[in-house]
């Protein structure tokens, strides 16, 4: 059985990527607050929501990096 | 009137530790209380807490230990400073099982014995409806303070005379109508007071249930009482000679919100009734509807019935602001503060992927019922609907000997409003509010 090694590179990109998901979501969330003209407190008071939502985003991501993970390793499969 | 902090729950405590835990809750909510000026009958509630002596006990009798006098007398074995020296019930079944809960009590068959009984300080009339007058007249001459059961009395004439003996004995009256001492409802009205459902523009009450309001006849047959038979005897809410049924045994609470919440009895009233469903032998309708009018131009309206319960039982206390039901105690704001603006969003988006897009539909979409939750009045568990807090009250009233200010006038607002129902009902006309009726 393989170990498998997650490195400190890694978990730096990945803590990268989920704040990225996380500003993205303070974006929708500022979106929100001026589209339906609700109080600015809610970037605060709505923390929560939106920590949700940049899990889903965050998700998402995930899962179009699997996506694009599997159709490289398949092309570069076919060409070797 | 403080929040569920000062509720009184008295299920966790007992004994010596149970009395003074009460008495210090009690007093909180009394004290608490914003709305004391319009709520005198809590006046009894802020007297200096019962100590253990003789001269501190109150003795009290109870007439009719059925289901309700049975309810009375759990609470009273439970109110602090009180002692139940006597019970009296022409049922046996009913004597011996309330005798059986309250050591030392001496049971009577016929209540004017008990009256004559020295050292008895007052009395707790849960017997039905037709006995209530003169029970209480008799009470009252006999010196006794009066607990009531709802309805005050079997006709509005009763009610004068009751209204009557009471001014000028100097006696405490009290009615068992206990959402005036329930912490839900004394929110309620704190809130209308205070603007949040605007003026009150309606009230719609409704008490609904399935079931024949029967009670089961163990052994049918003669009975020495004033009743032809058992059956009678157990179920007399159903027989126009003893109750005057929906009216007096159910609306007459909701009745009596609305008169307190409107400060005002209604000027008129019309309702139709019948009995559509139940037709085995009971002479009360199993329907009522009815509107009351009153003089600012507010209208009640109300309706129970016995063949359906979907809707249950409810007080909507209506305004261009809010609506406020008080038997779920909660608010509504016809206006409430929007979502915040990312689960407005989010709820968009799910709605753009969900909804049906309607092709063509009902234009009153719009007008229907809208599926809110509202706020809750009063925030935790509340053990007590108001019955166990208003024996405390009546407690405090007779130690303190001075009647309860306000007491009589609830009453008879809301024992006459439910008279004037049935008997618009009966007569199938429009009934005004007696004229010349002295509180």
């Amino acid at each position: 059985m393989n170990d498998i090694v997650i490195t400190g590179r890694r978990i730096v990109r990945e803590l990268l990527i989920f704040a990225g998901c996380f500003v993205s979501a303070l974006g929708v969330n500022t979106f929100a607050i001026i589209r339906f003209r609700t109080e600015w407190k809610e970037l605060i008071t709505t923390l929560h929501i939106t920590l949700a939502v940049a899990v889903l985003f965050f998700a998402v991501a995930a899962f179009l990096r699997v996506l694009v993970f599997c159709c490289k390793h398949f092309t570069s499969r076919r060409a070797a | 009137m403080e929040s569920n902090s000062s509720t009184v729950s008295t299920s966790e405590l007992s004994g010596r530790e149970h009395r003074r835990e009460f008495l210090k809750r009690l007093a909180v909510v009394a004290s608490s209380s914003a709305l004391l000026a319009d709520l005198p009958w809590w006046t009894p509630l802020r007297a200096a807490p019962v100590g253990d002596s003789p001269a501190d006990r109150v003795r009290l009798g109870l007439i009719g230990v059925g289901t309700r006098g049975n309810l009375h007398l759990d609470n009273l074995l439970r109110t602090p400073g009180v002692e139940i020296s006597t019970l009296c019930d022409d049922y046996p079944p009913h004597l011996d099982a309330g005798l059986a809960k309250v050591k030392g009590a001496k049971g009577f068959a016929d209540y004017r014995q008990m009256l004559e009984m020295p050292g008895l300080d007052g009395v707790l009339i849960a017997t039905p409806l037709f006995l209530h007058a003169r029970m209480c007249l008799d009470a009252f001459a006999a010196g006794k303070h009066v607990f009531c059961e709802k309805s005050l009395a079997y006709s509005i004439e009763e009610c004068q005379a009751i209204a009557d003996a009471h001014r000028g004995s100097g006696k405490v009256f009290q009615i068992g109508h206990q959402r005036l001492f329930s912490p839900v409802f004394l929110r309620a009205l704190e809130y209308v007071r205070d603007g949040r459902i605007g003026q009150i523009t309606q009230i719609r009450a409704y008490w609904h249930r399935n079931g024949n309001w029967r009670r089961p006849v163990p052994n049918p047959g003669p009975d020495p009482s004033p009743f032809p038979s058992l059956e009678r005897r157990l179920n007399w809410r159903l027989y126009l000679d003893y109750s005057r049924g929906l009216m007096t045994e159910l609306a007459s609470h909701h009745m009596q919100v609305a008169n307190w919440f409107l400060g005002a009895h209604p000027v008129s009233c019309a309702g139709y009734g019948s009995i559509n469903y139940w037709k085995d032998g009971r002479e009360v309708y199993d329907n009522v509807n009815l509107v009351y009018r009153y003089a600012n131009g507010t209208q009640v309206v109300y309706d129970s019935l016995i063949s359906n319960r979907y809707y249950g039982c409810e007080i909507q206390i209506m305004g261009p602001k809010g609506t406020i039901e008080g038997e779920v105690g909660r608010l509504y704001a016809e206006n409430p503060p929007p979502a915040p603006g990312i689960v407005q969003l989010i709820n968009g988006i799910e709605r753009g992927f969900f909804d049906v897009v309607p092709i063509s539909g009902p234009s009153w979409v719009p007008e229907l019922k809208k599926d809110t939750k509202g706020s809750l009045l009063v925030h935790g568990a509340i053990s007590d609907d108001g019955s166990m807090i208003s024996m405390a009250a009546f407690a405090n009233a007779i130690r303190s000997d001075k009647p309860i200010p306000g007491m009589m006038e609830q009453a008879c607002r809301a024992g006459v409003c439910v008279l004037m129902g049935q008997a618009s009902m009966e007569q199938q006309r429009e009934i005004a509010w007696p004229e010349g009726f002295r509180i």
